[in-house]
Order: C-alpha cells, then structure tokens, then sequence
C-alpha cells in the first residue's frame, strides 16, 4: 500500500460523509478500498440484524460467488466469530481451519482464497457487524496492517450510522435495520435489471450503481424507483 | 445481540406464542397481535396495511388504544408507523412526552398521549420494495424496548408480513405448527430477492405478488425458498403469467 493511495482512501471516504450520503454506495466504495489499500484480493461487510442474524451488507466485488461466501458465514466461519468474540480473527492459512469450519473453508477455497482476516465494527459497546478480507495467498496480515484495517473498520461503523446522531440504541437499531433493508431493494432492483437486459447480477448492479452515480441519485433510492416501476434501466 | 442459532431458535419460540393464541384455528394477524402483546410485554398492537399505493387502513387492533393510535396515524399523516412505512426501519418512540416526540410528530404525540399510550414502537412490515404496512405496539408506561424485545418485535412483525403476503397470493393460512415448519432459513439470501426482481418482469407483476408467486412454488414443490431462488437466478425456472385458471408456471 502507498501512503498516496492511502491518503486518497481517507480523503475519498471522508467526502462521502456529508449529509443526505448514500449509505450502500458507501459501504461498497469502502471494500473496494478496503481491499486497494490493504492488499487483499477482496472486502465484505456483513451487519448483525436485530433478529440475531449476520447478513451481507456491500462487498468489493458483486461476483456472486464471493457474496455467497460471505453468506455461508451466517452459519459459520471467521465472521460470527469476529461479532460474538468483539475481536479481530486471523486465519493465515486456511487449510488450518478445515475442521473449524468445513463448509466455509470448502467454498473459500474454491473461490481462491487462502486467508481471511475479519475485524469487528463496534460503537462503543456494541458490536455491530464485521468487515471481512479475503486473499488468494496465506499470510497474517501484519500489525501495521491490522490496525489500518481496524481504522476502515471504524469509519465504516460511523459512515453506516452517521454516529455524530447515535445517541440511544433505539437509533442504532432503527438505522441498522434500515440499511439492512436497502440491501434487500438492490438485491430485487438487480433481478428486474437482469431480467428485462438479460444480463447478469454483476453486471446489473454494476449499471444500477453507475446510473445512481451519473444521476447524481441515492443508490437506495434509484433501486426502489427500478423495482416499483416508476423508473426503468 | 446473538448469532443464527439464537436467530432460529427465536423462530420457534414465536410460533409457539402464536401458536398457544390460534390453538390449532387457521393463525390470523389477530392471533399474531395478541401473541406480540404477550411476548413482547406490551399493553397493545395494531396492524395498519396498504391498500393501494395512497390508501392504508387499520387491519387490526388489540383494543382501543391501540386502535386510536392508527387512526391518529392515518388521519394526521404523522406518527411512528409513517415513519416506518417510509424508512423501512422501525421507529422507537420509548417515551411519547421527550421533547424529541413532539417535535417530531407535533400533532400525532398530544393524541397519542391522550389516547393513554406512553410509547410507541413501530415495525414496517417491509421486503426491500414490497412495502405492506406497519405493525405498532404501545405501552401505558415509559421505557425503551430491551433488545431482546426488539428482536422478538421485529420476529412477530415478520410473520405477519409472510401472513399478509401469503394471504394475498391465496395460500390457505396454515396452524402455526405448519407454518413454522414452514419458516425457511434460506428466505433470507440474497438471491431470493433477485428473483423476486426477476420474476416481476418475467409476470408483468408488483414485487409483492412475485415474491408470493416465489413463496407459493416452493410450498407447492416442498423446496426450500433459497433453492428455487436460484433456480430463478441461474435461468434454469421461469414463470410465465397465469392462464385465467391459474396453474403452475415451470418451463
């Protein structure tokens, strides 16, 4: 990681946390710094629904296969560790972990990968969700690393709930539960997409965030606007 | 805050509150109102639906209150379940004389405190876009939700968001013990609702009835909901519209 590319990742996300900011192209630009800055090959952030369940909220690449990944550690892998320990977990290597998490570590190398690193994201004491980061080689992150990692973990946990308004747990679970929605309308905004284009979920969302971006339009809102029919792609 | 055991767990122990409601009736939102009042230790809950994009109406209500509440609501076109409806996440009013209430909702708080509800808390009855309506809850005294309450809240709204969407596909309401056995831990995955999304288009219809079209198939197919979902995704199931008798839609 250069300092200048680190630098511009602070500047870049920074900038995104002015007032009326779109929370899912937030936290989708952050993994795919996340995974720049730190030398991963790719980034996920999963939340804790209120309901007692992690679900996936943005990764760095919307290759299914890898949101799928993320997926299968609603069940289990290094992720709910991460959210119910409140601490970083590091799997250098993979083939370590075989017995820990059978189905995860399967798939995880199926994909490619070798390692994985995940780092809570907590307010103050409460855990929140985690930010995951996956490389196709084995190897602990170092300190340095971790720490910068810790650092994007945070400005997402504020950039997700615009903390400077979190004062009650009400607010928290209100804005949690919000977000963990608008997931769900992109999800549907890309079906309709993928459908009427005949392209594939990639692709979908990858036109639905550059429209919202052209438009100068809340990633959120444009998907709902797809999906209820009063806008098309 | 807990992990997907817990989650599943939870589940469960929703449906057999609903269960000990409905004792073996057909379950309907009222049997899901009274089992929400009695799990989540609240004096009442009303249920407020869409009808049509603009209209919403009162569903439901455990008692007076809680039937004044939505009709404040629905009058003044303020109040914790409007917010819902727009935000798509709950809104926790734990204390309707904080400041916080009446600058925020200037005419509903007076009434609502009127009404005797002390607070408010408002779940949407929402899947991403497929927006139904709102389930309140109230209480006569003070005090915000612990969390294990909201998580319970939130489960019970979720069931009576599958029993409105299911309802409106015309699938026959289930005893709760088969409805549960029902409740699909893939429901939730991602692809789920991209079918949804592709099923739209594929039917010419809003994402509520694609979505009860997705459901109703894997009820009838007895597979789980994330399967067929990708079944969707992947191209392999498409639907086509109904002929006017209805009818099953694989190709």
């Amino acid at each position: 990681m250069s300092e200048r590319q680190l630098a511009e990742a602070f500047v870049e996300i920074a900038d995104t946390l002015v007032d009326d900011f779109d929370v899912m192209d937030f936290l989708h630009q952050l993994t795919i710094r996340c995974a720049q800055v730190l030398g991963v090959s790719a980034a996920g952030v999963l939340l804790a629904d209120q309901r007692g369940a992690l679900r996936v909220v943005a990764a760095s690449t919307e290759q299914t296969r890898l949101l799928e990944l993320l997926q299968l550690q609603t069940d289990q892998g290094p992720c709910p560790e991460c959210f119910h320990t409140g601490r970083p977990v590091a799997v250098a290597d993979l083939t370590t972990a075989t017995h820990r998490w059978p189905r995860f570590v399967t798939a995880a190398r199926q994909i490619g990968f070798a390692s994985v690193h995940a780092l809570p994201m907590r307010l103050r004491t409460d855990v929140i969700g985690a930010l995951n980061l996956f490389d196709s080689q084995p190897g602990a992150l170092d300190e340095d690393t971790i720490r910068l990692a810790q650092a994007l973990a945070d400005v997402a946990t504020i950039g997700l709930l615009q903390a400077r308004a979190i004062r009650h747990r009400e607010i928290l679970a209100e804005q949690l539960q919000t977000a963990l929605n608008s997931r769900v309308v992109i999800e549907q905004a890309k079906g309709v997409i993928a459908e009427r284009r005949h392209l594939d979920m990639d692709q979908s969302f990858t036109l639905l965030r550059s429209t919202a971006r052209t438009n100068n339009r809340q990633l959120s809102d444009l998907a709902r606007a797809v999906v209820d029919g009063s806008e098309t792609l | 805050m807990s992990g997907h055991d817990v989650g599943a767990d939870r589940v469960v122990r929703i449906w057999v509150q609903v269960g000990q409601q409905s004792r073996g009736d057909p379950v309907s939102v009222a049997h899901v109102c009274a089992a929400a009042v009695a799990g989540v230790k609240v004096d009442g809950a009303g249920v407020t639906v869409m009808v049509s994009p603009t209209v919403r109406e009162t569903m439901h209500a455990t008692d007076r209150v809680a039937g004044e509440l939505e009709e404040w609501q629905l009058t003044f076109g303020q109040g914790p379940c409007v917010d819902a409806f727009r935000g798509g996440g709950p809104v926790l009013a734990g204390d309707l004389r904080g400041a916080d209430c009446l600058a925020r909702w200037p005419v509903f708080t007076p009434a609502a405190l009127d009404s005797g509800a002390r607070a408010v808390f408002a779940m949407p009855l929402q899947v991403g876009a497929i927006r139904l309506g709102v389930l309140d809850l109230y209480r006569t005294r003070p005090g915000p939700l612990s969390p294990h309450e909201l998580a319970d809240a939130l489960a019970f709204a979720d069931t009576v968001g599958m029993l409105l969407l299911d309802g409106a596909a015309g699938a026959q309401p289930d005893t709760a013990e088969l409805a549960w056995q029902r409740d699909d831990p893939t429901a939730h995955q991602a692809q789920v609702h991209q079918a949804t999304g592709m099923i739209l288009v594929q039917l010419g219809v809003n994402a509520e009835t694609a979505f009860a079209r997705l459901r109703a198939y894997a009820y009838a197919h007895d597979r789980r909901l994330g399967d067929v979902a990708r079944d969707v995704v992947e191209r392999r199931l498409r639907f086509k519209p109904d002929p006017p008798s209805g009818g099953d839609n694989e190709q």
